[in-house]
């Protein structure tokens, strides 16, 4: 190839990576107006009983800056590509030039790396600088928080010295020891008091640092052991939402397993009345199960009815759906799932009824003490006051962070989790600092499936009196009117499965 | 030029007269080849292929968060119902960025880079003919290679590939229903995975014979190129902790298949009620897991490392310093890395007491990971340095190593682990320390083993354009992601509009995005820098980076065996550049000296000025030393 061609090679990618880099970037300038419309016609497609949507406030932007900010950054791209493209270009041509070929973008390659060097550290800079002031979220908005903020500032410290200090010398001694005619390198192999003293002070520096994370970890992690000091909130997590319940007047957390959650009692109480009419649910669905298998060859029958039925109608979709519902039972999928579900069910019932036989294991399930627990959707927590939290998942693992408090935990199905801590920051003074739009959230960060990323809880922290009104204002359990969360109504027409094996049952009796 | 004198006078052919000379089927030599050398290029090739698809999915998942409520033509067109509209769908947004994971950290960095060099340069440089069971070598490419298949090919299976994040952490891998990447998909890329695992054992086994039984006389252990001891000590490390990936793959296949309850308790399911599994633990998945997980980042990094260690030697004309220190802290890293792997766990429940003891581990591996750090700038000062597209990759592998690796001081203290994990600050962190500084390791490695691998010369030119393109964005699209997790954004969010307080990185998530298609187009540059050097590239010469290591002692045209003659004798060290008694600044590890002693300590002037002389106080000595290092006193 030779260099013309290889020239316009270089254009033309050059011109190519512009152009798709301009042509995205001037997509993204009014972005801003169109994310109203979008979020609108966004719909959830898992757990839709679930979901909680909440109307995204306007996004604080301001166009003009974030334009010019967007094109001066794909000015400087282009100078910089070509900066590079023109130095290749002269050593090239000195090369041939002069006649040697061997390593003659040497001297460029050195220049690049003090280049390199200079912008990259005042990049560095600025991002301290300008990026730096959202790190953290400002000051700490729980006691245990400041220490950890402080263990998070020596770090940056130290780190931030070793980084400045190593990258210069890689780079300088690139540069100033790169290739010259008739230098020869120092012959210089190893000096092990240097070895000696390059590993004893990282190990010492670092001795120091994890003594001090230890100190912070313990006093995060034992801020309360033996659990009495604290008020305790059991953080309730599912695909995709969170629920707080709070302990009511007796300040205890009435007994939940997951064995008891029904369409009403959404967190599993051990409520004896809701558990023994889940009880009369579960026997029902299994004998409706039983009656759905031994009717699949009717079924079968009824939708092919159904499906010509469809077809004399003109009804694609229809027809894929029933055809879908035809191959199901054709391949025994659903006679699997039905038998599937038969098993679970009788499994459930066992040992529910297991737990009830044995007197002991009943008063351990069975205290009352959930008969006042308050379950709700926001979470007010009160300042100045040590409080724990249970996390308890009903499927998966999801992970609780409250970054404006420092404080995340893993919750786990199968494994009782918690974290203990101090808020010191209400809802109202962080808003008179960032605004009025600013609130506090738990936000989910374990991946936990499709709508991961709006799976949040608000938080309030105000002063006792106010949590306690609030209160008041949120339905208790069992002892008033139960209000559940969701109501059964919703929550049966979307579980597919109970709602198919429902309309069997109704057709059954029908017949 | 020695290495010719050297073959001359071994022109008896006794040795390996069993070497018939006939080609071989082309399906021998190109298909289902045991020699070594097409083995490496097996693997180099469908490593940068899996490579581009991993950075394709990653730039349209960047797209999503550039610009989560943009509608793309090209994406429905692309992804068809995945992307109704233009705009890639949650489900798949999670299958993308797992996929993605999956196979940059497993098939790109583990198979890719250990796979095509310690393969291309066990034998060579250790002065073997081939592998101690080239057989075995060929099974685990093509075991490799299948795995890649059934790994792709969850791309068509209609609920999708694997979604759960390329840990597949149970119970959401576990249930079927908990998503639609759990089904089929993770059936998929557990088998893939369970392949792969055979694969990567069949070749560490390997490795670790052929280092240890077949090196060539003179070849003490001492002597070995640092490539090899970081081959070695990776294959160890895979040996060790891959079958426990394995086991741990195959509970997880019995939960989902066939009822068992190795990682499943307590847990109801909306639409399906409470499932009967008790009694077991999702935590166990992640200890055994990061079991695996965390010797996994070494086994990416050392080859890496290992590659660097010799390029930078070579194109700085000097001799690695502290050879016996980078041994040793190999040596460390290696060990201390089965004993760290809680760091990933430290907010996932487990005792808080093991936080503490993970945490000190944790720490100290920093302190090795230290040593080569001053170890690669000291080899730096005073050097040759020679900008070799090969050598710039290696710099950068230093600067991005020194980046990533301060910010794991950051997360390997379990206290301020409770406020970074699973944020964007530890996206950034292991993207820097692992992703990119390993990438480098591979690219250094193929610009300067390319010639003795295709027998050609790559662009000079281009590579170094190249290496600055792809430093540039590594920096433009790692650095600001720092900032964003210490502003607590979650990572693997599929989009952050819904989140006010996310608002102010809107236009940080566009410049990112720009930085990784300046990042993708400038990888156009190498491919092409590589394909066409592969066919039309300037023959190479025997030693084109005057190079000290054996590898440069064999012919340029591949022949079955490496050597025509027998097999070179080793007289010294890996890294006698530059030595003042020569006038060339290389000496062979094979040529024949002529009564040199056997440990050359240096010229005795250096000795002297740089305080090798035990007479002298410690301290003092210690600190001459570290002032000449630094340039405070003129030598």
């Amino acid at each position: 190839m030779n260099t013309t061609t290889k020239n316009i090679f270089k254009l033309a990618l050059v011109a190519g990576i512009i152009f798709f880099a301009a042509s995205l970037i001037s997509k993204s300038v009014d972005i801003h107006q169109l994310n109203i419309e979008n979020y609108s016609a966004e719909k959830p497609l898992f757990g839709a009983d679930e979901y909680q949507y909440e109307a995204p406030k306007e996004l604080p932007a301001n166009d003009a800056v974030a334009t010019k900010v967007k094109w001066s950054l794909l000015f400087f791209v282009i100078i910089l590509i070509m900066v590079i493209a023109n130095a290749f270009d002269i050593s090239a041509l000195t090369s041939r030039l002069t006649g040697k070929q061997a390593i003659n973008s040497n001297n460029v390659n050195k220049w690049l790396m003090i280049i390199f060097l200079v912008i990259g550290l005042s990049a560095v800079a600025w991002e301290y600088t300008v990026h730096g002031k959202h790190v953290l979220l400002g000051d700490s908005a729980s006691e245990h928080g400041v220490k950890l903020d402080s263990m998070f500032s020596i770090t940056l410290i130290l780190t931030t010295i070793v980084f400045v200090i190593t990258q210069i010398l890689l780079f300088y001694f690139s540069f100033r020891y790169s290739k010259k005619e008739g230098q020869k390198a120092l012959y210089y192999a190893h000096n092990n008091r240097l070895e000696v003293f390059w590993t004893l002070i990282p190990a010492i520096v670092l001795t120091l640092l994890v003594l001090r994370g230890h100190q912070t970890w313990r006093s995060i992690v034992y801020a309360d052991v033996d659990g009495t000091k604290s008020t305790n909130i059991e953080i309730f997590a599912f695909q995709f939402g969170w629920n707080a319940r709070y302990a009511g007047d007796d300040g205890i957390l009435g007994v939940a397993d997951y064995k008891f959650i029904s369409g009403k009692n959404k967190l599993g109480l051990a409520n004896p009345s809701e558990v023994d009419s889940l009880l009369v649910e579960l026997k029902a669905a299994v004998v409706a199960d039983n009656i759905a298998i031994k009717n699949l060859p009717q079924t079968l029958d009824q939708l092919k009815k159904d499906w010509q039925a469809a077809k004399d109608l003109q009804d694609n979709e229809a027809m894929s759906s029933i055809t879908k519902e035809i191959e199901e039972i054709n391949c025994g999928d659903r006679l699997d799932d039905l038998e599937a579900s038969i098993n679970r069910k009788t499994k459930q019932i066992e040992r529910i009824e297991a737990i009830k036989k044995d007197p002991k294991v009943f008063a351990t399930y069975f205290t009352k003490a959930e008969e006042d627990d308050v379950i709700t959707q926001e979470l007010h927590l009160v300042k100045d006051k040590l409080v724990t939290f249970k996390f308890r998942s009903r499927d998966i693992i999801h992970s609780a962070w409250l970054p404006h408090f420092r404080v995340q935990m893993n919750v786990v199905p199968g494994m009782p989790t918690k974290f203990t801590f101090i808020p010191t920051k209400t809802t109202k003074e962080a808003k008179a600092e960032n605004g009025e739009d600013f609130d506090y959230y738990l936000y989910c960060n374990k991946i936990c499936g499709t709508s991961h990323y709006n799976m949040k809880m608000k938080v309030v922290i105000e002063s006792q009196e106010e949590v306690d009104a609030w209160l008041k204002t949120q339905q208790m359990a069992f002892k008033a009117m139960p209000a559940p969360v969701v109501t059964p109504a919703v929550e049966i027409t979307t579980d597919s499965a109970a709602m198919s094996k429902d309309t069997t049952a109704k057709k059954l009796a029908l017949k | 030029m020695s290495t010719e004198t050297l073959t001359a006078t071994h022109t008896h052919h006794d040795e390996h007269a069993h070497h018939e000379h006939h080609e071989p089927s082309f399906i021998r030599k190109y298909v289902f080849s045991t020699d070594h050398k097409m083995i490496s290029k097996q693997f180099l090739i469908t490593g940068i292929i899996m490579g581009c698809l991993g950075m394709l999915m990653s730039l349209l998942f960047r797209i999503q968060l550039a610009w989560p409520d943009e509608s793309f033509g090209f994406l429905e067109t692309l992804l068809g119902r995945w992307a109704k509209d233009g705009k890639i769908d949650p489900n798949y947004y999670m299958a993308l960025v797992t996929i993605h994971g999956t196979i940059m950290v497993f098939y790109v960095l583990t198979a890719g880079l250990s796979g095509t060099f310690s393969n291309l340069l066990i034998p060579l440089q250790v002065g073997a003919r081939d592998m101690a069971s080239p057989f075995m070598n060929m099974l685990s490419y093509w075991f490799f290679f299948l795995s890649s298949v059934v790994l792709l090919s969850s791309f068509a299976v209609e609920t999708g590939p694997a979604s759960s994040g390329w840990t597949v952490y149970p119970p959401l891998s576990a249930l079927q229903k908990a998503m639609p990447g759990s089904g089929l998909g993770t059936t998929l890329w557990l088998v893939a995975i369970i392949l792969f695992i055979v694969s990567s054992l069949l070749g560490g086994i390997n490795y670790i014979v052929t280092v240890l039984n077949m090196r060539t006389k003179g070849m003490s252990m001492n002597r070995l190129p640092l490539t090899i001891w970081a081959f070695l000590l990776t294959a160890v490390l895979g040996l060790l902790s891959f079958p426990v990936l394995l086991g741990a793959g195959l509970f997880l296949i019995f939960d989902r298949s066939f009822g068992t309850s190795f990682y499943l308790s307590d847990i109801y399911l909306n639409g399906i009620g409470a499932l009967t599994n008790s009694g077991g633990s999702p935590i166990m998945y992640q200890h055994l897991f990061w079991f695996l997980g965390h010797p996994e980042v070494y086994i990416i990094l050392l080859p890496a490392l290992g590659i660097t260690s010799e390029v930078i030697a070579t194109n700085a004309r000097k001799p690695i310093f502290g050879y016996s220190a980078m041994v040793i802290s190999l040596l460390s890293i290696a060990v201390l890395s089965f004993i760290v792997w809680g760091h990933h766990m430290f907010i996932t429940g487990m005792n808080p007491f093991l936080g503490t003891v993970f945490m000190y581990v944790t720490l100290i591996i920093a302190v090795p990971s230290a040593v080569k750090t001053f170890n690669y700038l000291a080899t730096l000062w005073k050097g040759n340095i020679r900008f070799t597209p090969g050598m710039l990759f290696a710099i950068g592998l230093v600067s991005l190593f020194i980046s990533g690796g301060l910010t794991g001081i950051y997360l390997g203290n379990a206290a301020l682990d409770v406020q970074l994990h699973d944020s964007y600050f530890v996206v950034a962190h292991f993207h820097l320390v692992m992703g990119s500084a390993a990438i480098f390791g591979m690219f250094s490695g193929i610009y300067h083993w390319f010639p003795k691998m295709f027998g050609k010369m790559m662009n000079n030119t281009l590579g170094s354009l190249h290496f600055w393109l792809t430093f540039a964005s590594a920096y433009m699209v790692f650095f600001p992601m720092h900032f964003m997790g210490l502003a607590g954004v979650p990572r693997r969010y599929y989009q952050f509009s819904l989140i006010p307080e996310f608002g102010i990185w809107m236009n940080v998530n566009i410049f990112i995005t720009v930085a990784a298609i300046l990042g993708g187009a400038a990888q156009i540059l190498f491919l092409y820098n590589f394909f066409r050097s592969i066919f039309k590239g300037k023959p190479a010469t025997q030693n084109p980076w005057e190079s000290n290591t054996i590898e440069w002692s064999t012919p340029v045209k591949h022949i079955h065996g490496n050597w025509p003659g027998a097999i070179p004798t080793v007289y010294r060290g890996p890294h006698e550049y530059s030595r003042p008694d020569r006038e060339l600044d290389y000496f062979p590890q094979h040529e024949v000296g002529n009564g040199e002693p056997v440990h050359y300590e240096g010229p005795v002037e250096v000795q002297k000025t740089y305080a090798t002389d035990s007479k002298d106080s410690a301290s003092k000595v210690f600190f001459s030393s570290f002032a000449h290092l630094f340039m405070l006193k003129k030598a």
